[in-house]
């Protein structure tokens, strides 16, 4: 399947909860609700065309004025790969875990509780693992974290 | 004679331990000898790269990138290079893309024959070790020769490479190459048949394929499960698809497999360096982009088949000259989550724990960033 084919096949498909984005600059990226995360990913991951069955990668995003969480899949049989994303406000960062999906999420949701402060429900193993275990300082991956003694160098 | 009283107990195997390659904790639970769970604890080596690198300049991030993946940096240069250059939509010269495909798979050499060793070491066989990094001196030679440095080399740049090759790197590139060509079946010639090295390895730590992928494990872990699934066929960048080459696999799954899949591609990589050094073109070897360079606004996942696997990037732009995110995903980062999963309840030793961790080749800087 081509790019083209592909964006237009997961635009097409899935009762439009994938919407496209104009912001992928070499894979598809779409946009979708927080509450269809668990049924888009496993719709994508059983569709007979797509069949995405590895997850690259996922992680959170601090834009300054919301957060988002990205999620990047691709299929070792199809060849095919492409992105979904959604946002969050600071005030109500939920996600569902989609561990049952694809398993090998468990760390990348950890990660982005840890980092970003994204509680993940239904996660089961939400433990501090890159930060210090006794790591009291916040969610250092906020943009408006501020190390502590950290100096900023004057722009140029 | 009465119920003999058994209980398991918790075994900490690390953060500094000599098998281990890194800074990594491994927390057993015991049944006696016997392995009943593991729990990967890791971070011991978190430098905070993607935090880092969202308060530098996109030429800045470079040097970060090698210490991310510091056996393989050549890798993770093109990784960035490569993101970047498809998020501002910059042409890389001909010759560049050579001299980069070259760097690339002799890196891949030098990390595979790094297994070999440590592999062969951490089962107990020590000349395998010292045969590995004598013919890996060879390629760092020729690295620190081009760009200066041997292990974190900051060669690449955005449009391009820093600069070109010396003048006599393609002869002393096929000498060493026909050196290494000549001492695999030394390599294989002192393993294969010995019965210690194949008691340690064969059917132990058995992978199936679709529970490896999906908890996202791929490169030669996954291809010695018979997923023939390589990045340099199934989406090829920069110019692979020119190349003639086999995709190395396996089908029991097992360390023994994984063994046998890496030190064929080692073959292949050869095969790859010599077509590259045959077509090597003449020409420009840098495009020059702006002193003050932004990339347009977008968002892009790229990803390169690394010498563990799948090795991606994500990268935010907002139009600014730094990025707004940086999301770095190594193949050792699944593959460690993915090391429970094989070693539960199938009553391994810690002898065999060592095995399954060597062939899976996991480097922790990668895995903490």
């Amino acid at each position: 399947m081509t790019k083209e084919e592909l964006t237009a096949y997961v635009g097409g498909h899935f009762d439009g909860k994938l919407k496209l984005l104009d912001t992928g600059r070499y894979d598809p990226m779409f946009e979708i609700q927080p509450g269809d995360l668990l049924d888009v990913a496993r719709a994508l991951r059983d569709d007979s065309r797509l069949q995405f069955d590895y997850l690259c990668s996922m992680g959170g995003v601090d834009t300054g004025e919301h957060l988002e969480v990205v999620y990047s899949i691709a299929s070792s049989k199809t060849k095919s790969r492409l992105d979904f994303k959604f946002s969050l406000p600071y005030d109500k960062a939920e996600i569902d875990s989609i561990q049952e999906v694809w398993p090998g999420i468990n760390w990348y949701e950890r990660e982005a509780w840890e980092l970003y402060g994204i509680n993940v429900r239904n996660h089961g193993n939400l433990k501090r693992f890159l930060l210090p275990d006794d790591w009291d300082q916040g969610h250092p991956m906020l943009k408006n974290w501020d190390a502590p003694d950290f100096i900023r160098m004057p722009e140029r | 004679m009465g119920d003999l009283r058994t209980e398991e107990f918790v075994v900490n195997m690390g953060p500094v331990h000599p098998s281990t390659h890194g800074v990594c904790r491994l927390m057993l639970t015991m049944n006696g000898e016997q392995i009943v769970d593991a729990e990967p604890v890791i971070g011991y080596l978190h430098r905070a790269i993607e935090k880092i690198c969202e308060n530098r300049t996109y030429p800045q991030c470079i040097p970060m990138m090698d210490r991310f993946e510091y056996v393989t940096a050549m890798s993770t240069n093109e990784l960035f290079c490569l993101a970047t250059e498809r998020l501002a939509e910059v042409e890389v010269p001909e010759r560049a893309e050579y001299i980069r495909v070259i760097m690339l798979e002799l890196n891949r050499i030098a990390s595979h024959l790094i297994f070999y060793g440590t592999t062969a070491m951490d089962c107990g066989a020590l000349t395998p070790f010292l045969w590995g990094l004598r013919e890996r001196e060879l390629i760092i030679d020729l690295f620190e020769e081009t760009c200066g440095q041997r292990l974190t080399y900051n060669y690449f740049r955005i449009g391009g490479v820093a600069n070109d090759l010396p003048i006599d790197f393609v002869p002393k590139c096929r000498s060493a190459l026909d050196v290494i060509e000549g001492k695999m079946s030394d390599y294989t010639g002192i393993l294969n048949n010995n019965p210690i090295w194949l008691a340690r390895l064969k059917g132990i730590g058995t992978a199936e394929a679709d529970h490896a992928l999906a908890w996202g494990v791929t490169g030669p872990v996954l291809r010695a499960c018979g997923v023939a699934h390589d990045l340099r066929k199934d989406d090829p960048y920069s110019i692979y698809d020119r190349f003639d080459f086999e995709v190395p696999i396996a089908q029991e799954g097992d360390c023994y497999a994984r063994y046998l899949v890496r030190l064929e591609e080692i073959r292949q990589s050869i095969k790859i360096v010599r077509q590259a050094l045959d077509g090597l073109p003449e020409g420009e070897t840098r495009t020059k982009i702006k002193a003050n360079f932004k990339p347009p606004a977008g968002e892009i996942y790229t990803r390169i088949e690394n010498s563990r696997g799948e090795m991606g990037i994500y990268i935010q732009s907002n139009g600014d000259k730094k990025p707004l995110r940086v999301k770095l995903r190594g193949g050792s980062y699944n593959q460690l989550q993915f090391l429970p999963e094989i070693v539960r309840g199938k009553g391994y030793l810690i002898a065999d724990l060592v095995a399954i961790f060597a062939t899976f080749d996991v480097i922790l800087p990668e895995v903490d960033r």
